[in-house]
């Protein structure tokens, strides 16, 4: 029979205590005890007290922990919630590994979807600020055009102007300025085409109405009107009546502001 | 509807795990608490020494196990699982509340002997009194293999499925526990007797 080592014999000994000990091992331990007076102390001694513990008595549950269940399975019963399983429930795993690496992923798709955003962010506030570019470098070719000698020029400028998206401030002002100081008659009348964007505008609006009463183009004049009655101004009435009464107006133009005038006056 | 009655605690965890129902589950349990509470109540109480303490830990596997009843599987074994939920439940008790002072001496109830003498009953009241004393001295994860060994009556394997190890190991363990209450035992007598 081979020689147990003392860790051996002590794995045994337990077995022992807990009757799990076959023959073969039992009798190793045997012949272990008998040539090792130390373990056979220890076997001895710790038997006994293995023994005496099963004397030491244990406390019994109080009612209150009967009742504290029973309240609790009743309360339960009655939350009325579904009692199956939600389906996350089983998919995610009991294994706190797997749940780590879970967890791990999770944040590296968030931090990924995160970088994708702010890159688009970016993306757009590039686009943006390179409309704003475009839109500005627009407004400044207009402008130019619109001071130049050439009245072709001066048309394309105005032109242009109402192919841009919106109208700045600064385009309006120097269409404003076309339609009252032009010198070709052309120009003035596709400046008060272009400016039927801003009609909503009242100052635009007033500015048509100025423009009405010192105009001496017939066919500016005729524009003029049909501007003004298309933005149902009312305020124009006054312009119009004052039209009516000048005494060299063109009698077409005469006949079409009173016209203008019955349509507003409705 | 589950019979409860006929079928192992396996059978039931398992109803209770697949949710048929509210009126079954609960049903399965209860049924469940009425055979392991008492056992779950002298493990708590082993550990703490404590009564209320004890119910409240008791209470607590029964919730746990109700509300991590999808982690229960067809191939578990229930004794394991449950053990193993008791564990975090003490776990997260110690934690929170560092063992106070073990009940005295006083509170332990003397298991009954056959017509013991006086002097016999004094004696023997003593060494267990002992006993319980050094069983609390031990650190807690010797004293609940001792406890889970020789009072919940698990063998090594079923303890080895718990604490997650070997059935050597669980053994060897153990010995090396036995030995160190042993040693704080022998120590109190020789306090007792100076």
């Amino acid at each position: 029979m081979t020689q147990l080592s003392c860790e051996k014999a002590g794995e045994l000994m337990a077995g022992a205590w807990m009757s799990e000990l076959d023959e073969v091992s039992a009798a190793a331990l045997q012949h272990h005890l008998d040539a090792c007076g130390e373990c056979a102390a220890d076997m001895v001694a710790l038997s006994r007290m293995w023994e005496k513990m099963g004397c030491l008595p244990a406390s019994e549950p109080g009612p209150v922990l009967k009742a504290r269940w029973e309240r609790t399975l009743d309360s339960l019963m009655n939350e009325g919630r579904s009692w199956r399983i939600p389906w996350w429930q089983s998919v995610w795993p009991a294994n706190p590994a797997w749940q780590m690496a879970i967890a791990t992923l999770c944040l590296v798709a968030g931090l990924a979807a995160g970088a994708l955003l702010e890159r688009g962010r970016g993306e757009r506030d590039e686009v943006a600020r390179l409309r704003e570019e475009v839109a500005s470098t627009k407004e400044m070719v207009v402008l130019s055009l619109l001071q130049q000698q050439s009245a072709v020029e001066r048309l394309r400028g105005v032109d242009y102007s109402s192919r841009m998206p919106s109208m700045e401030p600064q385009v309006i002002k120097a269409l404003v300025q076309a339609v009252n100081g032009d010198s070709n008659v052309n120009v003035r009348l596709a400046a008060i085409d272009a400016l039927g964007r801003s009609a909503s505008d009242t100052r635009v609006r007033d500015s048509m109405q100025d423009a009405l009463t010192r105009q001496e183009s017939p066919m500016v004049q005729a524009a003029l009107i049909d501007y003004l009655v298309d933005a149902r101004d009312r305020n124009a009435l006054g312009a119009m009546r004052e039209l009516i009464g000048r005494a060299d107006l063109n009698p077409t133009v005469r006949e079409r502001a009173a016209y203008a005038v019955r349509q507003l006056g409705q | 509807m589950i019979t409860v009655n006929d079928n192992t605690d396996h059978e039931l965890m398992l109803a209770v795990a697949r949710g048929d129902g509210a009126r079954g589950s609960l049903a399965a349990m209860g049924e469940i608490y009425e055979r392991r509470h008492r056992a779950l109540f002298r493990f708590f109480f082993r550990l703490t020494a404590r009564q209320s303490p004890a119910e409240d830990l008791t209470h607590e596997v029964f919730l746990r196990m109700i509300r991590y009843r999808h982690t229960y599987k067809a191939g578990e074994a229930f004794e394991a699982w449950m053990y193993r939920i008791a564990r975090n439940v003490f776990a997260d008790y110690t934690k929170k509340h560092r063992l106070e002072a073990p009940a005295g001496e006083g509170q332990l109830e003397m298991a009954e002997s056959p017509r013991p003498t006086p002097l016999d009953a004094a004696l023997k009241q003593q060494d267990l009194a002992l006993l319980y004393r050094a069983l609390r001295a031990l650190p807690d994860d010797r004293r609940e293999l001792i406890v889970l060994s020789r009072y919940q009556g698990l063998s090594c394997e079923q303890i080895g499925r718990i604490v997650g190890c070997e059935t050597g190991t669980v053994k060897v363990r153990m010995f090396r526990a036995m030995k160190e209450m042993g040693r704080i035992f022998h120590d109190l007598r020789q306090e007792k007797a100076s």
